[in-house]
């Protein structure tokens, strides 16, 4: 039987070759052996191109190989037959003197895969037609008057409609490809999977780029990222697959792995699951294309974040003003001087505020806070004396709020009433507390005031509370002395 | 002017903000209570809460100098004592399981403090 099969073959009008995979010769008929001039002994075993090289090194000649090369690629690659309606290939023959030549020819080609027992292709069978001849007479009738009956006859209307598939396959390949580069190198991640396994046929780079360059191609979902069908994935795509209707995640949580191996991290993906119908309706596969959204969702986060926190503050500075409106009022019922003393406040927590803003809220040094609440007083008559103590913004804005009353207190009744008063500010700093002494001098004599008024109350309630330390004023003969300890580092409780 | 119902009734105000605190107390003042303690910090806060002797009700703010105020909440809920929140965070600023109790909004006034307190002690105007 395979003794008669190949005897029809070699006895077929019909010129076939039979390729390996590399393109070397594996046999033929001898209708191919006519066609091409050349005996049996002078091909088999070796590769067609260095044989036929389409007429040498011209530009032409090397997009000839290229086109039937290509032909064989898309065999091996589809597993499908491959046709070439109409190709020029000259080839090497023996002219009548018996001298080699490069003789134009054309030809029209099928390529066809032959598998072995497996399914692995291991041959091409080309079915070749030499239509020189055809292409020929076209040409020479094409230019005569009376052409007309005669090229019908010589098919011309054929070949040009041959010419015409092929030209439609080559711009139709090359869409193709443009398509697949765009899908390559689109910036939203892509892959289609397919069957019930959601097996990866293809995916892009940002889609590797995104699950961490692992090996996908050919491998099902739950091999390919393992740690991904239990996030709910697995189930998405399994209803798509069911219902036919394209799934749209917003913002949806991934966990994925960097790598083989490699650590979990959190994405925000937009993406489709679009179900691929076949030709019947039925569900093959799943196009999967999206883009994270991360660095959005993340920045989002953040924002709402600092919102809240910009509220907070808000609502906490109102609070505290309403604080300072309340009891400034209570020690000052007189208009003029409860608009005086609020407005000099204000001016304090504004003023630390301020200072605080320069550092974007990161804290303030101890000499620059007590500058910022003292200079109105004049900046030779408070004098500073310590190492720089940073301190942190609510540390800031409580000793702001104590100088300011201390200043202001000073002011009025103690040592900057008069012309030569003068306050001594030393500080230092000890086991991480902070030992400050405000020395007046020179003023006019003071006494414990009957009443503690609000500012009094506000230094000690400002050191306790939020300084966590302990204070003491002390109305001496020579002028007020108040004493200050705080941790520079709060503790708990 | 004293409050029927709030008069004498001792509160305990977890405020981290002296001034804020100092508010506070003045409008309890005003309203006829008695200050049981204030605490600046949440460790302080439950170290009061830790004896026998214990406020008929808690004034807390939600954050307290960067940390969440419920472990005096849960302390409270446990003993049975009524709790209101303040918080600069508006609507939705308490946290699941505590909306149920009183949520006063930075800043605040008196009769919205009182009204909270009463609230929260189950006290009726009449």
């Amino acid at each position: 039987m395979a003794r008669d099969m190949a005897r029809a073959f070699d006895a077929s009008p019909n010129p076939y070759t039979m390729l390996t995979t590399d393109f070397r010769y594996a046999g033929m008929n001898q209708a191919y052996l006519d066609a091409v001039g050349r005996s049996r002994s002078e091909l088999i075993g070796n590769n067609l191109f260095e044989i036929f090289d389409a007429g040498g090194q011209s530009e032409q000649a090397r997009e000839n190989v290229r086109q039937l090369k290509n032909s064989f690629e898309r065999v091996l690659q589809t597993g499908e037959p491959d046709h070439l309606a109409l190709i020029h290939y000259p080839i090497e023959v023996r002219g009548p003197d018996g001298e080699p030549r490069i003789e134009d020819r054309y030809w029209s080609a099928t390529h066809t895969p032959i598998r072995d027992g497996a399914g692995e292709i291991v041959y091409i069978l080309q079915h070749t037609t030499d239509i020189t001849e055809l292409q020929n007479l076209r040409k020479r009738v094409s230019g005569a008057k009376d052409s007309v009956a005669v090229a019908d006859l010589l098919s011309s209307n054929v070949l040009a409609r041959a010419e015409h598939l092929q030209s439609d396959n080559l711009r139709l390949q090359s869409e193709r490809n443009r398509l697949l580069d765009i899908f390559m190198q689109a910036p939203g991640f892509i892959a289609v999977l397919t069957g019930p396994d959601f097996v990866f046929q293809m995916h892009n780079e940002a889609y590797a780029a995104l699950v961490g360059r692992r090996d996908l191609t050919g491998r099902p979902l739950v091999e390919a990222l393992p740690e991904v069908p239990a996030q709910g994935f697995l189930d998405l795509l399994k209803q798509v697959r069911e219902t036919g209707t394209a799934f749209e995640g917003r913002a949806m949580p991934v966990q994925l792995s960097s790598g083989p191996g490699g650590s979990l991290r959190t994405h925000y993906l937009d993406f489709v699951y679009q179900p691929l119908k076949d030709s019947d309706g039925e569900v093959a596969g799943v196009f999967v294309q999206g883009h994270d959204v991360t660095d959005v969702v993340l920045a989002g986060e953040r924002q709402k974040l600092m919102i809240d926190e910009l509220n907070h503050r808000v609502k906490n500075t109102l609070a505290t003003v309403q604080s300072i409106a309340m009891q400034t009022a209570r020690s000052h019922g007189e208009p003029r001087a409860f608009a005086e003393g609020f407005q000099a406040r204000l001016m304090a927590l504004s003023h630390t505020h301020n200072l605080l803003t320069r550092s974007h809220w990161e804290g303030a040094d101890l000499a620059e806070v007590l500058r910022h609440e003292t200079e109105a007083h004049g900046l030779t008559r408070i004098l500073p004396n310590g190492p720089s103590v940073a301190l942190e913004p609510a540390q800031a804005l409580s000793l702001g709020m104590i100088f300011h009353e201390l200043a202001t207190n000073a002011a009025k009744h103690g040592a900057l009433t008069s012309g030569d008063g003068r306050v001594l500010v030393d500080w230092a700093l000890e086991n991480d507390e902070v030992k400050l002494v405000w020395q007046e001098l020179d003023g006019p004599r003071v006494t414990t005031p009957e009443h503690r008024g609000f500012g009094s109350r506000l230094i000690e309630r400002n050191v306790r509370h939020d300084l966590a330390g302990q204070c003491s004023l002390d109305y001496s003969d020579g002028g007020l002395v108040f004493r200050l300890t705080f941790p520079l580092e709060r503790r708990a409780s | 002017m004293s409050i029927p119902g709030l008069a004498g009734r001792r509160i305990l105000i977890v405020e981290d903000e002296s001034l804020v605190a100092m508010l506070l107390e003045t409008m309890l003042e005003d309203m006829g209570c008695v200050l049981f303690g204030t605490a600046s910090r949440v460790p302080e806060a439950v170290e009061m809460l830790s004896g026998d002797d214990l406020p008929d009700a808690a004034l807390l703010d939600v954050n307290v100098a960067g940390q969440t105020v419920y472990p005096v909440a849960e302390i409270l809920k446990a003993k049975g004592i009524p709790m209101v929140f303040s918080t600069g965070y508006g609507q939705g600023g308490l946290s699941d399981g505590w909306e149920t109790h009183p949520n006063l909004q930075k800043p605040y006034t008196e009769p919205m403090i009182q009204q909270a307190l009463m609230q929260a002690l189950g006290v009726t105007t009449a």
